[in-house]
This record gives structure tokens, sequence and C-alpha cells, in this order.
């Protein structure tokens, strides 16, 4: 089955970072090993089911496949475990601790159910992560990522752990972010979702770790104290202080409860640098749950320790920041740290330290100092019970106010809501960052009035009103030719006769590229302008781009649809009273001959000498044909302007239908699109406002 | 021993390289212009504030100006050197907001008069006026200097207390490096808890490169540790290739370091000996003013080639700007003689009409579907020419000029101009036209109305209006139709040249607004190699 050959392949993988810290760890005893063991095993059965996701997907949705894929991967799952459970035996020294026993014990109690039902939780998981890009990532790059996942199911299988859970409308938020990267992937470069992919790959990996640890960092400048607080807090000096400077170059973790070792991986803290606090039941009955960790400074010379700094800073659920009297208006801390952390402020510790060597009020002083610059950065500051950040004066050298941080820190850490406080700041930096692209100026839309526009550029540019107002005058001039009087028309077919017959006679010549092609550019460039109106740059450009590609063939489709409709379909209707009117022109035609006729007899002495009754019909005759002609005329302006603007009406509503279907549709699924993203992006800015 | 000797021809190269940096611009937002800014201010600072008083006046008191981070105890320190509270300390930071300046009182007609730091506003404030009310300078908007007068330094020496150099008042970090600029001796103050950090060492990185007289200070070190920290401060500086720079410590003494008040001489007693020395033995003296002159003057070296580089820089963005429109709209020119070639302009409305014509179409309306038709192809050709400007743009840093890309929505006023060219070419053509029938012997002379529209159709309509040509012919004979119709196309080619034209420099506008010029780059060029050639 390919899940076993997956297994034979990522063991060799994940051999190599494995060794790399293996190495790094050699000093700790049992615990790393049997640590690294257990992540080996997990990426493994990680990888099994993704691939047996994947083949169940493509082989056989019906289930058996499914069953059978997840059976497979959960039997080795089981062996390679045991395998761990051997090495872990061997080596396990002082130090193993409760986790690795439970570890055990859960292997043993349940193999194949208990791993069999992970198996089908961890298949949903990665199903849901399998959506986009993200997953992809997840696998494929962030290799602390795959570590992180590698961590989670350890946990699971403790008893002692629980995983964090998210409440509810950060987890909806999450949910629209996720969504919001997967939509945009398409439209936005990868430099601007980074942010955001990065916040949603750190709360997945957060949330399935302990959220029975707050993972607190101490941040601060060189010289400022910050292992000297960590050692004062911890009870024992594990820390290293002293005179040089920069002092602490690696961070160090200490942890008050079990179980965070995860958490602690994911810091990518070694083993050699994990330490346990003093033991006394009543300062880790205060402080349980909490892992502090000890981060180098961020203003010295060594590039290398800022680096670690910023790096930490994104993992961990809260900070400490440790300023002294003699630093604590540094512009670096404030302009590089403080105020890109504005949001942070719920999870944000700043302490003065070093008071001890203030004389009198001046501590107070620095203090109230050290408040104004914080809000002058934006920090909102935790006083008479409102939110936000905790400010303390302490001195970790005297132990002055350690007992308040002290006090302060196992309610913060009791709450177990600084994790979820922190992604929460993290998804709304991220929605913030993200907001010049996802928020418009104004409505955005196609409004009715630039489709009806649209519309009348394609009439325009096929030559509707044109193509109408020749179609009347020569329905018109049909009707004249009609009814007019015969004399007249004889005289016209003279006429025609002695001259050529340029330009005389309408020829419906075939035209390649009768459609007016500037005209179909400027409409489509218009309507995708007016359509991009107000949207952030690159939807703007994607409606633009929707409605050049949609315009694409649009003139020759309107060419041939100008030939097509620009027909006459059959000979022009003629109406009702026509062969009246003919007629009443034949008739007075007929009056005219037969006056003529009667009077030339009289003339040739044929018939009785009577003049007033031919000459009266010869009059009627006369004055009558140009009568009816003009009587016809005026009956005929009706029908022809009928018959002008049903061709009108025929090519126009044929472009606007062409202009329609290729680039108007296209362009309304493009904003559509942009206004489900934008729904997304406010739901995960957790403003629930109205799509719009 | 390096002397200071100075000729007039070298001050007037100098001020006339001062102009030269003044003048140069760097208007557009290129990745490197925000510090070429910063750099041609600090460079005319430096001049003004340093290098031409200097050599202009070799015998003026050196200023030694006291540079450091915040809290690194300064202004204690210049107090404790001249023995007085003349600069306020305390522990809320940024301490000094307003440098002050320290000599002696006879040397105070130096400093009082605009020769050095013109452009801080002296205050003269009496020592309890400063006491009573220590905020009122501190309030104050304007870029002070308050001087001090002291008899217990010695003359010809001047002390300068500087605001922080990383202050999170950004205000007070450019008047800082400027204070720093301005210095014959440069005193770095840094502390035991500080010595490490960047910002300092950036300081001291600058001060090599322009060669200063650099001498730092140990400030706040614990007596316990004083041995290690001096030590390691030393291997961090002998690290850095400033090995030779004179290092003082001084250490933390519980009732000087917060409260403002004095060091026992004793502690400062070594610096200020220094210092006094400096100040007093003559060779000493010029050894001291002739290295930091010299080095401000070498610095000039690489640093006019890097404003000359950032002004080239601006023109060649400005130039890849320019070419962008060119480009835009020449290849929408070729485009658009191409379609007018094909006749694209009898095409539509126009071509249903001149099909209907003269039938069903009289001769005005066809020349009014011409002419509509001509406007709307030029419209295109300009909206396509802008957007293809707009796209090469988006690539461009520089187009984030102010007011580059902001357009006033002129495609209405675009159609609007385009319009009226249209008309006025239509309206000369129907003067030509009226010429030419008006000139025919000819009984029954033809309408000129339906000359100038078959004019107008045979010049737009390409090969599907030959009959036109025919008609004209037959109309006006064959020599005046040739004769029209080479008219018409001339009057054709000029309208649209100019219509385009038009637009492309209405476009260019703002970009030339910006006064862009090659010439800052060789001037400062020049203006250097003129300097080097004096000195």
């Amino acid at each position: 089955m390919t899940a076993v050959t997956a297994v034979t392949d990522h063991t060799d993988h994940s051999d190599q970072p494995g060794d790399d810290e293996g190495r790094e760890g050699e000093g700790r005893e049992g615990e790393g090993r049997q640590e690294r063991g257990h992540a080996r095993v997990e990426d493994d059965s990680v990888t099994d089911r993704r691939n047996a996701y994947k083949n169940a997907h493509k082989e056989d949705p019906d289930g058996e496949a499914v069953r059978k894929e997840k059976g497979d991967s959960g039997r080795v799952r089981t062996e390679t475990g045991g395998g761990a459970e051997s090495g872990s035996g061997s080596g396990a020294g002082a130090g193993a601790g409760a986790g690795g026993g439970s570890v055990e014990a859960a292997v043993g109690e349940d193999e194949a159910v208990g791993s069999g039902m992970d198996a089908v939780d961890a298949t949903d998981s990665a199903g849901a992560w399998d959506d986009g890009l993200i997953a992809r990532r997840v696998s494929v790059t962030a290799e602390g990522q795959a570590r992180a996942v590698q961590e989670v199911v350890v946990d699971n299988r403790s008893p002692a752990v629980t995983p964090l859970a998210y409440d509810g409308p950060l987890r909806s938020r999450l949910d629209a972010l996720r969504e919001l990267v997967g939509l945009s992937r398409t439209r936005l470069d990868n430099r601007t979702l980074a942010e955001a992919g990065r916040v949603l790959d750190e709360a997945a990996a957060r949330r399935r770790l302990s959220g029975q640890h707050t993972v607190v960092a101490i941040a601060g400048a060189t010289g400022s104290g910050k292992s000297q607080l960590f050692n004062a807090l911890a009870g024992v000096a594990i820390s290293e202080t002293g005179v040089r400077r920069p002092t602490t170059a690696a961070p160090i973790a200490c942890s008050w409860s079990d179980g965070a070792a995860g958490l602690i991986d994911r810091l990518g803290v070694p083993g050699r640098l994990r330490r346990r606090p003093l033991q006394s039941a009543e300062a880790e009955a205060q402080l349980r749950g909490l892992v502090l960790v000890d981060l180098p400074d961020h203003d010295s010379a060594a590039l290398q320790h800022r680096e670690h700094v910023d790096r930490m800073l994104a993992l961990v659920d809260a900070v400490i920041w440790v300023v002294d009297p003699e630093k604590y208006a540094d512009a670096v801390l404030h302009e590089r740290y403080l105020r890109p952390m504005a949001g942070h402020a719920e999870v944000t510790f700043v302490v003065l330290n070093q008071i001890d060597r203030l004389p009198g009020e001046a501590a107070d002083q620095v203090l109230d100092d050290l408040r104004r610059l914080l809000d002058d950065d934006g920090i909102a500051l935790g006083e008479y019970g409102e939110p936000g950040a905790t400010v303390l004066a302490l001195s970790a050298l005297t132990g002055e106010g350690i007992g308040e941080l002290r006090e302060a820190l196992g309610h913060f850490v009791a709450e177990r809501g600084a994790a979820a406080r922190r992604i929460s700041a993290d998804v709304d930096a991220a929605a913030v960052r993200l907001w010049p692209v996802y928020a418009n100026r104004r409505q955005a839309g196609l409004s009715e009035e630039a489709r009806d526009e649209f519309a009348d550029r394609l009439a325009d540019a096929v030559g509707a009103t044109a193509a109408g107002e020749a179609a009347e005058r020569a329905w018109r001039r049909n009707a004249g030719r009609a009814c007019g009087t015969p004399w007249l028309r004889l005289w016209r077919w003279y006429q025609d006769r002695r001259e050529p017959p340029t330009g005389r006679l309408s020829v419906r010549a075939h035209d390649e590229e009768a459609t007016a092609r500037q005209r179909v550019e400027q409409a489509v460039r218009t309507v995708a302008e007016r359509a991009a109106d107000g949207l952030p740059s690159p939807w703007a450009q994607a409606v633009r781009e929707a409605a050049v590609r949609g315009s694409q063939g649009l003139c020759e489709a309107l060419d041939e649809l100008a030939v097509r409709a620009g027909a006459p379909v059959g000979r022009p209707p003629r109406p009702g009273w026509w062969p009246a009117a003919v007629l009443a022109q034949a008739a007075m035609t007929v009056l005219q001959v037969v006056g003529g006729l009667w009077l030339a007899g009289q003339v040739i002495g044929f018939m009785s000498p009577n003049l007033g009754v031919p000459v009266l019909l010869m009059v009627i005759g006369i004055v009558g044909g140009p009568g009816v002609e003009w009587a016809c005329k005026l009956a005929a302006s009706g029908p022809a302007r009928r018959y002008g603007l049903d061709a009108e009406r025929r090519l126009r509503e044929a472009a606007a239908g062409c202009g329609r279907a290729r680039v108007l549709d296209p362009v309304a699924a493009e904003l559509l699109r942009y206004r489900e993203v934008r729904g997304q992006f406010l739901r995960a800015t957790g403003v629930d406002a109205p799509v719009g | 021993m390096v002397t200071l000797d100075v000729r007039p021809q070298l001050l007037d190269a100098l001020s006339a390289l001062r102009d030269r940096v003044a003048a140069a611009r760097f208007p557009l937002p290129l990745a490197g212009a925000p510090r070429a800014r910063a750099n041609r201010d600090e460079l005319i600072a430096q001049l003004d504030d340093y290098l031409v008083p200097r050599l202009r006046q070799p015998e003026a008191p050196l200023l030694a100006v006291i540079g450091g981070s915040t809290g690194a105890g300064k202004s204690t320190l210049v107090n404790s050197l001249v023995g007085r509270r003349v600069s306020e300390a305390g522990v809320l930071r940024p301490t000094t907001r307003t440098p002050v300046l320290v000599c002696h009182p006879e040397d105070h007609h130096w400093f009082s008069g605009m020769r050095v730091l013109p452009d801080l506003t002296r205050v003269w404030m009496p020592r309890q006026d400063v006491d009573d009310d220590p905020l009122l300078s501190a309030e104050d908007d304007l870029r002070v200097l308050r001087i001090e007068t002291v008899d217990t330094l010695p003359r010809g020496l001047a002390l300068l207390d500087a605001p922080d150099i990383d202050s999170l008042v950004a205000d007070n970090r450019v008047l800082a490096a400027e204070l720093m600029c301005a210095a014959d001796i440069w005193v770095m103050v840094t502390t035991a808890a500080r010595y490490a950090d960047a910002v300092p060492w950036h300081l001291l990185r600058t001060a090599k490169e322009h060669d200063a007289t650099l001498v730092t200070v140990l400030d706040r070190v614990p007596h316990q540790v004083v041995a290690e920290v001096s030590r390691q401060f030393g291997a961090l500086l002998a690290k850095a290739g400033l090995g030779d720079v004179p290092r003082f410590t001084v250490p933390e003494l519980p009732e000087s370091a917060w409260g403002g008040g004095l060091l026992p001489a004793t502690a400062v007693a070594p610096l200020r000996a220094w210092l006094a020395q400096q100040a007093q033995d003559p060779g000493a003296r010029q050894q001291v003013m002739a290295r930091t002159a010299y080095g401000v003057l070498d610095s000039l070296k690489s640093r006019m080639p890097e404003l000359a580089g950032a002004a080239a820089a601006q023109y060649a963005a400005a130039l890849r700007l320019t070419a962008a429109v060119d480009g835009a709209y020449d290849s929408e020119y070729t485009r658009l003689r191409g379609r007018l070639q094909a006749g694209a302009v009898l095409a539509g409305d126009a071509l249903k009409r001149w099909r209907s014509y003269p039938l069903d179409c009289s001769a005005g309306e066809l020349l009014d579907a011409l002419a509509e038709s001509l406007a709307a192809l030029l419209l295109c050709a300009v909206t396509a020419a802008d957007e293809r400007v707009d796209e090469a743009w988006r690539r461009e840093p520089a187009a984030g000029a102010p007011g580059l890309t902001d357009r006033d929505p002129t495609l209405e006023s675009a159609e609007h101009r385009i319009g009226m060219a249209v008309r006025r070419w239509r309206r000369v053509l129907e003067e030509h036209a009226e010429d030419e029938v008006r000139a025919l012997e000819k009984s029954v002379a033809p309408d000129p109305e339906v000359v100038a529209a078959l004019v107008a159709t045979a010049l737009l309509g390409g090969r599907r209006a030959r009959s036109a040509g025919e008609g004209l012919a037959e109309r006006i004979g064959a020599h005046g139709a040739l004769r029209l119709r080479d008219k018409g196309g001339r009057l054709l080619t000029d309208y649209l040249d100019k219509a385009l034209h038009d637009e492309r420099e209405r476009r260019l506008a703002p970009l030339d607004a910006l006064d862009v010029h090659p010439e800052p780059q060789a001037e400062l060029i020049a203006a250097l190699s003129v300097l080097q050639k004096e000195r």
C-alpha cells in the first residue's frame, strides 16, 4: 500500500532535522530522545493520513478504500509507536517525566481504536487544511510548521494536556480569514497575504498545543535585567546574569507544570535550555501553567539577537517588556516594538526594573512618564479594570514588586485566555494591514446607468441610429414612389436612365469590419473603469482584465451580428391602406386620361361639345394626383418611423446582448467575487457590517 | 603635524559647493531619496555649522559636543565638568530638549553671533530663571540654543550638551545629529548598561568615517565592575578599529546619578584635563582642529558622489517616466495612423451613413458622423496611451510622487479638447472646399458641403471609400479633387499630431514641474573637483 512506502520515505526525510537537534540536545537525558522518537512517528502518520485522504478522494469515494487506508495507517502508527516506546524505554532517565509515561499508557490501552479515531480526526483536519495553498504551505515550506503538527498529536494522546480551544467569534474570524486568503490567492501577490497566512498558521499550530499553558516571554533591552527578573520569578538562578553586554545570547525556557514540551518545541528552544523552577508548592500553585521564556536583547549590536527576539515574539502568548530607568525612552523599543504591537496591549506587561537605582519619588515619576510614553505609542493601559497592558515597577535585585508581578502573572495565567487574545490581536493586525487591498471607497458595482451607457456605445459602434434612420427614409421613399403620380415616376425613370447610377441606388455591399473598433474599445474601457471605480487596486485590475478578456472577439461578433440583424426580414411590411392609395392614385390618373380623351374627342368632333365635364374630370385628376401623394406621405410617416425604429432597436438589442454576455457578465462576476471577499474580510475584522 | 592653513580660494570653492548641494533636489520618491535628502541636509548643516566657520576663523574656541543615548548622563557629565548646574539633569527621559552651550565668558562673543549653528535661535537665560521655570525652554517650539558662561571652563573650549541621538522625539534626533556634526571634538557618552547598544556604535562608525576627533566616556559604571566593563568596552572599540580613541571611565555614584547633582571633581578630572589640554596646548589644538576639519573635507570625497549618484538616479527615473509616456504615445500614434489608413473612421454609424448617401442621407449628416467617428478614434488612442502609461508607471516607484498620477478626471475634458480639434479641422476643411468650388468655372456649381463630405470620406474611408474619390473628381475635376485631397490630408495630419502632442504634454506637465534635470549631478561633481584642486 502507498501508506507503507510513504512511511519509509518520510522516516528518511524526517531523520535529518531530527538528527540536527538530537545532536544539539545530546546533553539532555532520555526525555529529549524520547520526544524525538515520537516526533518522527507522528510525522509519518500525519503524512500517511494525508496520503490516505488524497488516495481516498482519488480512487474510491465510496468509503471502502478509505476505511482500509485508515486502518492501515493506524496499524503503521502502532507499529512505529511501539518502536518509539522501546526507544524511550532504553533511554528513559530520571528526566523522562510523566509525559512519556502517559504516552506509553495511551498507546498500550487502545491501539487500534484510539489511534484509528485519531487518524480520522486528523484526516478531517487535514482535509480542512487541504483547501488551497495554505495547507500546501504548511507541509512544503514551513519546516517549523511540520514540527508543530507533530507535537499536536503527542499532546493529544497525553491525557494531562488538553488542546487550546478558541471561542466562537475568534474561530469564525479565523475561518473567515482562511477563506479570505484562499479566495484572494489569484488576485493578490503572496507578499501581501504572507502576514495573514502566517497568522493562520500560527493560530492553527497554537490551537493544537496545550491550552493549559501560557507562554510568556521576557523581552527588553540589553542590561535592563531580563535574566535577573527571570531568575527572580523562577526562584533559582537559571539564566546567566552579568555585566558583560549582551549577556543572554539564546532564549531559555522555564515551565511551571508538565505538558508544555510541545509549546517549547514550537519556540525552538533546544532541550539543554529548558529548565524547571525551584520546587515550591506555593509558587507552583500560583503560576501553574506558566511557561516563561528569557529572550536575548533587541537593541545590541549583535544582530542575531534581534532576529531571535523577532522570531520568538511572533510565537509567544504574552510578553513582559522589561525596561529600566535609563532606557525606558529608547526610540528602538518604542518605534520598533511597542508601537507595532499596540494592538497586543492585553497580552503585554511592561515592568520598570531597577527601581532600586532611583531615589525616593523619582520611581513614581519615571513610572508616570513611562505610562505617558506607552499612551503615546497607542498602547491601552490596563488601569481601573479596563483591558490593556499591565504596567508595574519592581526591582529584580531587591525583590521589591516581584510579588505583585507574580500575582498579576498568576491571574493572567489562570485565566488561560492569553493565547486566544494574542491570536485575536494578530488577526486584528493582519486585517489592518490588509485593509487597503480590501476596503473600497464606495459602493462597488455596475450601475444601471453604466450598463445603459455601455449599450449605447455599442449601438453607436454598430451604427444602429444611422441604420434606423436609413431604413426609415428608404421606407418612406418607397412609399412615395409607390403612391406617387405616374408622371413623376416616369420623369425619375428617365433621369435614372440619363445619369449613371453612382450612389443612387443603395448597394447592400458586404463590408468587412463594419463595426467601429475604436468605439468598442472605448466602450469596454469606460465600462471597466466605471466598474473598477472605488475598488482597491488589485481588484480594480482584476475587473479591468475581465473586461478586456471578455472584449476579445467582441468586434467580430458584432460584425457578424450587424450583417444578420441589419438585413431586412423579407419585404418591408405594407400598411393596409396601401392598395387603396394605389387605387386612388390610379383612379386619379384614369380621370386625367378620361378627361383628356373626352376633350380630344370633342376637338376632333367625335363627340358632342360639352366642355364642363371633361375639364372638371381633368382638373380633379390633376389636383387629386398630387393630393393623394401628399396624403400618402402624411400617412406613411408613422409606419416609416416605426419601421426605422424597429430596425434600430433590433440592431441595438443584438449589440447590447452580445456586449452583456461577453463583457458585462464577466465583470459582474468579478465584482461579485470581490463582494464575497469583502464580506469575508469584514467577518475577519470582526465587524458585522452588511456586505456592500 | 597637520596644520590648518586656509586660502581664500578654498573657501570660495567650499561656498560654491555648498550652494550646489543646497540646490540639489530629490523630489521623486525613489528608494534612496529620503536618505539622499537627509544626507544633503546633514552636509549643508555641517558645512554651515562647522567647516566654513572653522576654516574662516581657526582661532575660535574648540567646540566639544557631548552626545549619546538618552539616560547616558550627558547633562550630569557637563555639569560636573564645569562644576555647576548649567544643564538640567533628571530621571525623566529625554531630559535635555534644548541644547546648552557652555563657554568661558570671554569666549561668549564667538557663539552669541550666528557664526556657528546659524539656524538655532540663541537664548540667554540667567541662572535663576532656569531654576524657577525649567519648562520654559522645553515648551518652546523654536529650535533654540541656550548659552551659558562659566568661568571655571578654560578659555578656548566650549562644551555643548546635545539631546539624545536616538530620541523618541524625532526633532531631537535631527538636532542631535546636526550638533554632532558641528563639533571639533566628539565626546561620545555611553554607560555600563549601554555600551553594546547598536545605536551608539552607529555614531562611532560615523565618527570614524568622518575621521573626527573622538573621545569616548563610559559613564555610570558600578565600581565593582569597572575593570571588567572597561576592558570589554575597550575590546569592542578595538574590534571596531577605534582602539586608539581616548577612553574615560566615570563610575556610578549614588549621590549624583539620578538627582541631577554633580559628580565629584575627581571623577571627571581626567576628561577635564584632557579637554583642557586640547584647548590650551597650541600644538594639540591645531592637531585636533585640523584632524576634524580635514576629516570633513575628506569625507566630502565620498559624500558628494553619493549625492551626485542620487541626483543621477532621480534624473534617470524621471527619464524612465518620460520614456514610458513617450513610448506609449508613440505606439498609439502609430496605431492611430494605421487605423486611419485602413479606414477605421468609416465604420459603424459613419459607414451606415455613407452607404445610404446620398439617397437617404444628407452631406451634412455624413460629415457629422465622420467627425464624430474621428473624435472617437482619437479619444480611444489617447485613453489607450494613458492606460499604457499608468501600467508602466505602476512598476516605477518614482511615479508615486504627489500630483504625478492623481490626474483630475480628465477623460471628459480630453473628450472636449479632442472634439474641439476635430470640429476645427472640419471647419477648415469646409472652407477649403468652398474655395475650391468658388474657383470652379462651371455653370452649375456643386454644393460645397457635398464636396467637403466627399473629401472627408475619401480621406478617412480608406479603401472602402474609393467611390467618394470618384464622385469628387466628377464634381470638381480630377485636378481640383487631388488638390483638395492633398490639402485635407495635410490638414488632418497636422490636427492629429497637434491633438496627440497636446495630450502628451498635458500628461508630462506635472513631471516637468518637478524640475528634475541632469545638471545637478555634473555640478556636484564639478564643485567637488574644484574643491579638491584648491586644497
